[in-house]
């Protein structure tokens, strides 16, 4: 009984806390879906800049860092670091090419799962079928600016890494505003992305791994 | 018979004198001289919440990302290092009596012995050392505050009138295991920060970064 008593305070509280940052529960979730894949079918690129905060809780502060993002149908994803430290990441298909402030180095999103992941989730977001990923399970939130997406990795190695990643869904040009990647520690990464430009003209040559 | 002889006995020459050398301390030139063991506190960096742009060798691997070090109201210290897009590799905390916390190492890298070495390598740039036993010595060019460890010596070498750290050196009986390099100091932490390992490759180097 008090079980029960106990799962609907927390039930009461959740609901609560949804409504107080006006995110209420998606009801039909095939349609966000459809107009998800119909907006995405015309986004050809984006390119803008992020701001990424590394939240460490028990620490009670943050670490900011500033770059510039840049995506290109069908798979190819840049981030470039630029703030507190350099730090270049380039997936183009599955290979990836990374390079810091002593090294350049390429690897192959097939022999790493994690990088594997982040380049399918920053592909299914902009192609509009991050609700289809199966390693994830996800509910869907809204309010009248955003849709609000909670995925929960189904596979064990990846929950070691990932708690929850949230994405905040722009519902103008259904676009991501922000991911949030919480981790098992209570520690958690967000990224938003600003200054977006959709369909701007990016040449290849931003995406080369070699 | 006799080139087989002056054969054997420059063999034996060598092997004696290979022998010797490697028994040799490198240390065995210092003098033991009166001094004030404290000085080297001053060297001991005032970490607040300062933020490090990192590199890692280790073996054939190489990490990057950002270190930071905090103090936390209780005076312990939290050293935590992510990648930059901020996933963790650990956090470790060291408090004020000298006591470890391991809070989080990536699974992958928690074995004994990575916690170990990493500990003993942030117990070095700390520089908290436990001064009860430790002795100056000099050579004709440094001043070393010499603390014993279980399996050699710590040498906390500076220039003459201990003004200036040069380095720290972790070391067996005879030869250095671990150099430490702590360069350049503003606001009481010093710019860079560089950990080598002498008998396998395993090197850290820092960078001081705004936040």
């Amino acid at each position: 009984m008090c079980k029960w008593m106990m799962i609907g305070v927390i039930s009461l509280l959740s609901l609560q806390l949804h409504a107080q940052s006006g995110f209420k529960p998606v009801t039909d979730l095939s349609v966000v879906k459809k107009e998800f894949a119909r907006a995405a079918q015309q986004t050809q690129s984006i390119q803008c800049d992020f701001v990424q905060e590394k939240n460490l809780s028990m620490l009670s502060d943050k670490i900011t860092s500033k770059g510039k993002f840049w995506f290109k149908r069908e798979n190819k994803v840049r981030m470039e670091y630029q703030q507190p430290s350099y730090y270049l990441l380039v997936m183009n298909g599955k290979d990836i090419r990374i390079k810091d402030a002593q090294k350049e180095s390429k690897v192959s999103g097939k022999n790493n799962k994690l990088f594997e992941q982040i380049n399918k989730i920053t592909v299914d977001c902009v192609r509009g079928t991050v609700l289809d990923n199966t390693d994830f399970t996800t509910k869907a939130y809204e309010n009248a600016q955003s849709y609000r997406l909670e995925m929960v990795p189904v596979n064990k190695a990846m929950a070691g890494y990932f708690k929850t990643i949230t994405l905040v869904v722009d519902k103008k040009d259904f676009t991501v505003s922000s991911i949030t990647m919480a981790e098992p520690s209570g520690d958690d990464t967000n990224i938003s992305f600003l200054h977006k430009q959709v369909n701007a003209n990016i040449p290849d040559a931003v995406f080369v791994v070699k | 018979m006799r080139i087989f002889r002056m054969r054997y006995l420059w063999l034996n020459s060598v092997l004696l004198v290979t022998l010797l050398t490697s028994c040799t301390s490198v240390y065995k030139g210092l003098r033991r001289t009166e001094g004030n063991v404290d000085c080297i506190r001053q060297f001991s960096p005032a970490f607040d919440a300062t933020l490090y742009s990192t590199q890692v060798n280790i073996l054939k691997h190489h990490l990057s990302g950002l270190l930071f070090f905090k103090q936390m109201p209780d005076s312990s210290l939290r050293v935590v290092f992510a990648n930059e897009m901020g996933f963790k590799f650990f956090d470790f905390e060291f408090d004020k009596q000298g006591n470890f916390t391991k809070h989080y190492l990536l699974p992958r890298m928690d074995k004994k012995a990575v916690v170990t070495t990493l500990r003993k390598d942030f117990e070095l740039v700390l520089l908290r050392p436990d001064l009860r036993q430790a002795h100056v010595a000099t050579d004709s060019r440094y001043r070393y505050t010499v603390v014993p460890t279980e399996k050699g010596h710590n040498y906390y070498i500076t220039d003459s009138a201990c003004t200036q750290l040069v380095r720290i050196e972790k070391s067996s009986v005879r030869k250095p295991v671990v150099k430490v390099w702590m360069e350049h100091y503003t606001q009481g932490t010093p710019d860079t920060i560089r950990i080598e390992h002498q008998h396998f490759r395993f090197n850290i180097s820092l960078q001081k970064t705004h936040r």
